[in-house]
């Protein structure tokens, strides 16, 4: 089997990489550049643990070819944060409200939530509850979730307006 | 697990070239939901796969356009774009309705619409409501292009009539008159049992003097392959819609699904569903109590 040349710009930085073609995104983000923040749960697009930002919107990259990510631009759980090791504002509101207990499901659901938030404004509890309706959480019954996103709203549009700037 | 190579056309015509070349060794992916699934639990469909030919960039499929009095939409269409279509909020709202009930916010991002027909999953969500609006899909082979009804692409369960080299490239129907009014129900969810999913699209056209002018109706998860069904119409075509009329048009959709399917250990349960999504259906956009 032929490998595949890809490139795709991840957590902003350029990368070149040599696939095999049936690796999916979740297995070349995790096993070949090391990000294992992104997690496999089901592996068959139920559970939302490998939820990753794709051109702007939210994707299971258990379902991905690597190999069709050519010009693509991804963002995962690792590039959220500030240079400095600054949380971002949906990680400091997980915390603030505990709104997780294992983790497990915590990255999938963070990105959800970010391609959600970076469209939305003024979201209302219904519209987030949409949006995070492909994640799947065993341990905290979603409230503390919906209230951590609904938080994080309140301040996202300055925060975002700010992180651009910076 | 399957070992496939990966191949990148640049345009739908090399495509269809490649797919001509390799026959049943190759197969199309768009958005992968389904395929992607389907290899994974190593589908003996897919068994001598051994060639994936990637469509999903091919971006002169993904549009959704006005055309003169019909509406045209690009295969590579993802469940997001049509949800959030201007133009089929207008003109095919409960189409809208239905490809919002798709998966998840992420399975709707990356599912499009011509892998919801490549599919032939006679459990579909958007299907449906393009069979009640009799919509046609426009096919692209080596040796040209043709455009059919979209029921007669479906085959059986998960068959398609589509010849080897052939990928749909656009779906298109007639805009519903302003007066029509559609709905889109949906029973139970995948997560949930598969038993549990039916659904179904309706559209009624009430004229001035209150008689139905138009209906169709169009439920799914309950034949092989999706279709109107015709005697259901017609028990609404030309009457002024009252209670019991629905009723009866519910209990002719359940007949036609026992006619052609038989009686199955399962049409206890569909049976009475089916009669209700239906009646209830109808009910909501003939606004009859
Ligand atoms: C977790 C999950 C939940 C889901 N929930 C729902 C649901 O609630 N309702 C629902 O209706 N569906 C659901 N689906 C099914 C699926 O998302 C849809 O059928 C989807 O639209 C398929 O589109 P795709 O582009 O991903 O198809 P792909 O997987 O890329 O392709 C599917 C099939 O169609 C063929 N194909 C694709 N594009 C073309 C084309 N242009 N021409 C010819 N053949 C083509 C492929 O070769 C393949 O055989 C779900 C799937 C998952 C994984
Ligand atoms: S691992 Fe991808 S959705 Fe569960
Ligand atoms: S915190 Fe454990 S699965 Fe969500």
């Amino acid at each position: 089997m032929n490998k595949i040349n890809v490139n795709m710009i991840v957590n902003g930085e350029v990368v070149s990489i040599l696939v095999e073609p049936n690796a999916r995104l979740l297995d070349t983000l995790r096993d070949n550049l090391e990000l294992t923040g992104t997690k496999e749960g089901c592996g068959v697009g139920e559970c939302g643990a490998c939820t990753v930002i794709v051109d702007g919107e939210a994707v299971n990259s258990c379902m991905i070819l690597a190999a069709s990510m050519e010009g693509k631009v991804i963002e995962t759980i690792e590039g959220l944060g500030g240079d400095n090791g600054e949380l971002h504002i949906l990680q400091e509101k997980f915390i603030e409200h505990s709104a997780l207990q294992c983790g497990f499901c915590t990255p999938g659901l963070v990105m959800s939530a970010k391609a959600f938030l970076d469209v939305n404004d003024k979201p209302t509890r219904e519209e987030i509850k949409t949006a995070i309706s492909g994640n799947l959480c065993r341990c905290t019954g979603y409230s503390q979730i919906v209230d951590a996103i609904e938080d994080a709203a309140k301040d996202y549009y300055v925060y975002d307006v700010c992180r651009v700037k910076k | 697990m399957f070992k496939y190579d990966y191949l990148r056309p640049a345009s739908v015509k090399e495509a269809c070239e490649l797919l001509a070349l390799h026959g049943d060794s190759a197969k199309v992916i768009a958005g992968g939901t389904d395929l992607m699934v389907q290899i994974r639990d190593e589908d003996k469909k897919w068994a001598n796969i051994k060639y994936i030919i990637d469509i999903g960039h091919l971006k002169e499929m993904k549009y959704i356009k006005e055309d003169g009095d019909s509406i045209c939409i690009g295969a590579l269409s993802s469940h997001t774009d049509i949800v959030k279509s201007k133009i089929l909020q207008k003109y095919a709202p409960f189409f809208c309705e239905a490809s919002s009930t798709v998966g998840s916010p992420q399975i709707r991002n990356m599912g499009t619409i011509g892998g919801s027909i490549g599919n032939a999953s006679p459990a579909s969500d958007p299907v449906p409501p393009l069979i009640a609006l009799d919509a046609e899909v426009k096919v692209v082979g080596t040796s040209g292009e043709r455009t059919v009804l979209l029921k007669s692409i479906f085959a059986n369960s998960y068959k398609t009539t589509l010849k080897v080299d052939e990928i749909i490239t656009e779906i298109s129907f007639k805009k519903m008159p302003t007066e029509a009014k559609s709905v889109f129900l949906k029973l139970g969810r995948r997560k949930a049992l598969a038993i549990s999913r039916m659904n179904v699209g309706v559209i009624v056209v009430v004229d001035s003097m209150g008689f139905v002018s138009d209906v169709r109706i169009a439920p799914g998860c309950i034949f092989a392959v999706p279709d109107r069904v015709k005697i259901a119409e017609d028990v609404l075509l030309g009457k002024v819609p009252t209670r019991e009329l629905l009723v009866e048009a519910g209990k002719k959709v359940s007949e036609e699904m026992i006619n052609r399917t038989g009686i199955r250990p399962s049409t206890e349960f569909k049976k009475p569903a089916i009669e209700s999504l239906t009646t209830r259906a109808l009910s909501q956009a003939l606004e009859v109590e």
